[in-house]
């Protein structure tokens, strides 16, 4: 059963994904052309339009991954409201499955949805340092692409050995650390989200204005719970002003460990709240 | 009401209001009950007007007919030939809702009930009388105050859900979708539906199963949810309004579609306000009112001891 949830809720995700990755292409692509305007020569007439081309493409580019990712945050919240909470909860609701399976088939959907945009967005990013690579080198003849790789191997060895001696992590560690980070992170928002939702049907007459509220009072909630998780970050970058062997990591670390954590037990009582709230206090219009 | 009449009404007690009733039609069990319900129904509403009757568990009629009217008896044993070896579908035990912000107002306020397998039941009552609420309960779309729903004796999980086949009085479908993806939608999830069915249904009413569910109309919308909903073998159907919002011409075709696809092992549980259209279809009908159960009784025991249809007789009851 878990498969045949997760093929429809697949199916109901894919149209308005498909059009966020859409609006994802036409971004880059824009951005693409914006780039190419770009003269590097910096010539006296046209240096004034190339930086503000240079900056255009920047900021059109910062927005439009920005808003491919809400979008898609987005879609998977009112999906979540339309089949569980308006006239199509009815059928969702009586379907033969258990409440808790589900809940984890939204979820699971919404991740992979939102880690294929993340990739999608990184893989849209290589096609624009790609491009932006080659319209530079199309004004530097004498200047190849192999020099370039070559150049960047022995930049980025010699940046990693100085990252593990500043931040007292490999960088391959580290990297696979903000992945880790990042996917645990990204389940907790959309459970959270989701509790929201839930939560915003306590209020009968405004389900909507409910669930806004409720994602604002529990965003606050983690603000707070923030000030409280920084202290040891705090308390280490004065210790490192006398300690030789701080690193960067090393002050960092506990401070984004105890963050995760509010984050992931806030998200484990949202969970149980979506579950109370689909099963308890269920009650379609 | 008439007091020569021997199926329903009596004024039980001259310090409740005036137009509180009891009635003994199923079973003459729950007296204790009754006397609760009345108080706390004055408690809690204090209205005049509160029709409030505890009614029966079949079982109890098998298992003490002693303590049945003649007329009682009759239905008993009619209930008893038919269906004693039966385990009950669906049991109401001292059901309640009451719902957030309505103070001590129960939507449905202690509700027992027992429907055995192989009925087609009305329900009915006026607007706002609790019949949705009852049949969310049932569903598992609402928890009950207190309480419980069984239904095969078991409170609503999904293995219940596979066995009750609900057409809600919303239009719940996605309406994105094309009619045979919901046709294949229903096929995936519920093993005794039948696409030949649903597919000949939709043939003989002319809707394609290649329009999507935004381009029908509201009328042919809940065709197809009916269609989907006929097209299962389930033990319980529970069919919220099925013919308020087509045309007149549909109502036959639908309603003979409920008569001919249900299988007749199934219950059938109907709630409507277009009672004469329904009627020649019932074999029972439960009466609701302020959240209560009125009345459970044959619709042939109305014909034939009050001599009147059910509209009429429903419209005698709930007349303002």
């Amino acid at each position: 059963m878990l498969g045949k949830l997760l093929k429809y809720e697949w199916k109901g995700l894919r149209f308005p994904f498909l059009i966020m990755l859409i609006v994802l292409a036409g971004t880059t692509a824009l951005t693409c052309g914006v780039i190419f305007t770009i003269n590097p020569k910096f010539d006296e007439t046209i240096v004034g339009y190339s930086v503000m081309a240079l900056m255009l493409s920047i900021l059109l580019y910062y927005f439009g991954i920005i808003g491919c990712s809400l979008g898609t945050m987005l879609i998977v919240v009112i999906r979540f409201y339309k089949t569980c909470y308006t006239d199509q909860g009815y059928l969702t609701h009586t379907l033969p499955v258990s409440t808790k399976q589900l809940l984890n088939t939204k979820i699971f959907a919404a991740v992979i949805a939102n880690l294929m945009m993340v990739l999608a967005i990184g893989f849209s990013i290589l096609i624009i340092i790609q491009m932006g690579l080659h319209h530079a080198f199309s004004f530097m003849p004498e200047f190849t692409y192999d020099e370039f790789y070559t150049m960047c191997v022995e930049g980025f060895s010699y940046a990693f050995r100085d990252f593990e001696e500043e931040l007292g992590i490999s960088f391959g560690l580290y990297i696979t650390y903000l992945i880790a980070y990042f996917i645990i992170g990204l389940i907790a928002n959309i459970v959270t989200v989701f509790g929201c939702v839930s939560l915003g049907q306590l209020f009968t007459k405004h389900r909507i204005v409910g669930a806004i509220a409720a994602y604002f009072i529990v965003q606050f909630i983690l603000q707070i719970l923030g000030y409280f998780t920084a202290i040891p970050m705090y308390s280490r970058m004065l210790k490192g002003t006398y300690m030789e062997d701080a690193t960067v990591f090393g002050v960092m670390s506990p401070t984004m460990n105890l963050t995760l954590l509010t984050v992931v037990i806030v998200a484990i009582i949202m969970y149980f709240i979506n579950l109370h709230m689909m099963t308890k206090k269920l009650n379609l219009e | 009401m008439n007091e020569n009449n021997s199926i329903a009404y009596t004024q039980s007690n001259d310090t409740q209001s005036e137009n509180i009733l009891n009635t003994s039609v199923y079973s003459s069990e729950n007296t204790v009950n009754e006397q609760n319900i009345q108080t706390q129904n004055n408690l809690v509403k204090s209205e005049e007007n509160v029709l409030n009757i505890p009614i029966n568990l079949q079982k109890n009629l098998v298992q003490d007919e002693s303590l049945q009217s003649d007329n009682t008896q009759q239905d008993s044993v009619y209930i008893q030939n038919t269906y004693a070896v039966n385990t009950p579908l669906l049991q109401l035990n001292d059901l309640c809702k009451r719902y957030p912000g309505m103070g001590n107002y129960m939507s449905v306020f202690h509700m027992n009930l027992t429907i055995l397998r192989g009925r087609i039941i009305g329900l009915l009552g006026p607007n706002g009388c609790g019949k949705t609420t009852l049949i969310k309960m049932i569903n598992g779309l609402l928890a009950p105050t207190c309480g419980t729903v069984l239904i095969n004796g078991m409170e609503p999980c999904p293995a219940t859900k596979k066995v009750i086949s609900y057409l809600p009085e919303r239009t719940y479908l996605d309406n994105g979708m094309k009619v045979s993806q919901m046709v294949e939608y229903f096929a995936d999830f519920y093993e005794d539906f039948s696409t030949e069915k649903a597919y000949s249904m939709l043939g003989v009413l002319g809707i394609s199963s290649d329009a999507r569910l935004k381009t029908l109309s509201k009328g042919t919308k809940e065709k197809v949810q009916l269609i989907l909903v006929m097209s299962r073998q389930a033990d319980l159907y529970i069919l919220d309004e099925p013919i308020a919002g087509v045309d007149p011409a549909a109502r036959d075709y639908i309603l003979r579609t409920i008569i001919t696809n249900y299988n007749p092992g199934s219950t059938i549980i109907l709630s409507t306000h277009l009672i004469s259209d329904i009627e020649n279809i019932l074999d029972d009908v439960i009466f609701m009112k302020n959240g209560s159960l009125m009345l459970y009784t044959s619709v042939d025991s109305i014909r034939s001891q009050m001599g009147k249809s059910v509209d009429t007789y429903f419209r005698e009851v709930y007349a303002c």
